[in-house]
């Protein structure tokens, strides 16, 4: 799976789950708090289903480093790729 | 029931209705329950292999697991020092946290996170018997660890159970992270002290589906938590109490559980006072019944003291200094203001101290984050406010400003758990309102 599909697949799962940010542009440079506007709880939810999606299982501890959407794929293909 | 200590409780619970449901959790995909009978001797067996480590001072990473409640409770019962970490603290405040609390053996059910952090681990401590310590807010470079005790603990317990009983046949959702005293008392030993069955939630991955699996009667949230469950209505049809506390819970979340039928109530406490110090028990989810163990006093500008000899803390470990700040003559100085009604209940109205506490139960100590950022601001005339229950960055200047910004804290930011981290930067062009000696005015604040 390349780069840019992993980014793809991330921002469907962001739409679903934060419905108001249909219409917003994301970006790999987009701070997921700010940027974004995505909650806390909001971005369990998207982790969570990013992690089901790809079949993969990013650390608790990883969460809070990831920043922007490009942190977040970054973090899903390292895992891929193992 | 009043108990003074954990092992009292477990132990009279075993031997009085050992049959009963202590504890459901998961394993491979099923609902698994254990009794009463089970969980002491499950937690006897752990203290007596505490005991025999000869370790002192125990730091748990709290995951919420069956394993990791049982490593708890063996720890208080064997009259060790027990600190409650969270689980996603970060390495460089872990270190720190180590050796502040004189941790010499750290639990996690990552034993490869364990062995990383063992060259870290202190002597221990000469006498911890039944301290058990709790972090003030989480993760901060300055946090302060508030020593309580066993006995603290179970008579916050108490009165929890006193004014707002389970009973046996209910189940109590524990989803709230245990190293918060909060999702301590209120998610755990609340269930226990009334002899019901508590359910350990499975963590973050299973908010949204922790309710239908557990089928819970009771849940303890902050309200962040509530609003998440209720916005993917995850709450189950069986649930017919919600608690809230740790945070202001907007009216529009308690009004959302009334019209399903819920029975709301919301608390007020402190990690100094081993939680709850009052609950609402009426229509009015703000008027809140002082708890029995505790007394609340109005000082003449308002701030809430509290003196409850059973409940409040034996202090800010080895920080004797910040202590007396706050507690002198057993009267513990909150830093809320509220008043108290014509029918004796309890009002809070805002804070004295600059602290904001945000919707997921967290506290940011104002002073200390905006110190922070001012090392990658410099210059900038900034402060840190609350909005709708997260952080924002009020600064002068404009958007034009804003990725510079943005990049600019990034570092700091990093070093937060995500619910502290700063939600979105509000700009203005005026100077920000301070007073004569340079403070911020924050009720000026234009958010």
């Amino acid at each position: 799976m390349t780069r840019q599909e992993i980014l793809s697949s991330t921002k469907e799962v962001i739409y679903e789950c934060v419905p108001e940010l249909e219409g917003t542009e994301l970006t790999e440079d987009t701070v997921i708090n700010t940027d974004a506007a995505i909650d806390s709880m909001g971005f369990t939810l998207v982790i969570c289903r990013l992690e089901a999606n790809f079949n993969i299982r990013i650390p608790n501890r990883q969460w809070q480093r990831l920043s922007t959407l490009g942190d977040v794929v970054d973090a899903i293909e390292k895992r891929i790729e193992k | 029931m009043r108990f003074s200590s954990l092992f009292q409780m477990l132990s009279f619970r075993a031997s009085e209705h050992g049959s009963r449901t202590a504890l459901f959790y998961e394993a491979g995909g099923e609902k698994v329950r254990l009794s009463y009978f089970e969980l002491f001797d499950l937690v006897q067996r752990r203290a007596n292999d505490l005991r025999a480590s000869g370790k002192t001072s125990i730091g748990i990473l709290t995951d919420g697991s069956l394993d990791c409640v049982i490593t708890i409770m063996a720890s208080i019962v064997s009259g060790l020092q027990t600190v409650l970490l969270d689980e996603n603290t970060p390495d460089a405040l872990l270190k720190g946290y180590i050796a502040y609390t004189d941790i010499d053996f750290l639990w996690s059910s990552d034993s490869e996170l364990t062995r990383e952090f063992s060259p870290y681990l202190t002597g221990g401590v000469k006498s911890g018997v039944g301290r058990v310590l709790f972090f003030t807010s989480g993760t901060t470079s300055r946090s302060k660890a508030v020593v309580l005790t066993d006995e603290s603990l179970m008579s916050s317990a108490y009165n929890g159970g006193s004014l707002l009983p389970l009973e046996e046949d209910d189940v109590l959702l524990c989803q709230l992270p245990l190293n918060h005293v909060f999702g301590f008392v209120c998610g755990l030993l609340w269930g226990l002290s009334c002899g019901a069955a508590v359910a350990l939630g499975r963590g973050a991955r299973h908010y949204i589906d922790d309710c239908a699996f557990f089928a819970p009667t009771a849940i303890s949230l902050v309200p962040l938590l509530l609003g998440f469950l209720l916005k993917h209505n995850s709450l189950n049809e069986e649930l017919r109490l919600v608690l809230i506390g740790a945070g202001d819970c907007p009216p529009r979340l308690i009004s959302a559980c009334a019209s399903m039928g819920l029975r709301v109530s919301f608390g007020y406490g402190l990690t100094e006072t081993s939680s709850g110090v009052a609950l609402s028990l009426g229509a009015d989810p703000y008027a809140m019944t002082v708890c029995p163990d505790d007394e609340v006093i109005i000082a003449e500008d308002g701030e809430i003291l509290i003196s409850a000899p059973t409940c409040v803390m034996e202090g800010y470990y080895k920080m004797p200094d910040a202590t007396r700040e706050v507690l002198s003559g057993g009267i513990l100085r909150t830093g809320d203001l509220g008043f108290i009604d014509g029918d004796g209940l309890l009002h809070v109205t805002g804070r004295k101290k600059e602290i904001l506490v945000l919707s997921d139960g967290t506290k940011i100590f104002l002073p200390e984050y905006e110190g922070e950022l001012a090392a990658v601001l410099p210059g900038r005339d900034f402060a840190v406010a609350e909005k709708g229950g997260a952080p924002y960055l009020v600064i002068k200047g404009g958007a034009s400003d804003r990725a510079a910004i943005l990049s600019s804290v990034r570092p700091v930011m990093e070093l937060r758990p995500r619910g502290q981290q700063i939600r979105d930067i509000i700009f203005t062009p005026h100077p920000l309102p301070r007073t004569a000696t340079g403070k911020i005015k924050r009720w000026e604040l234009q958010l």
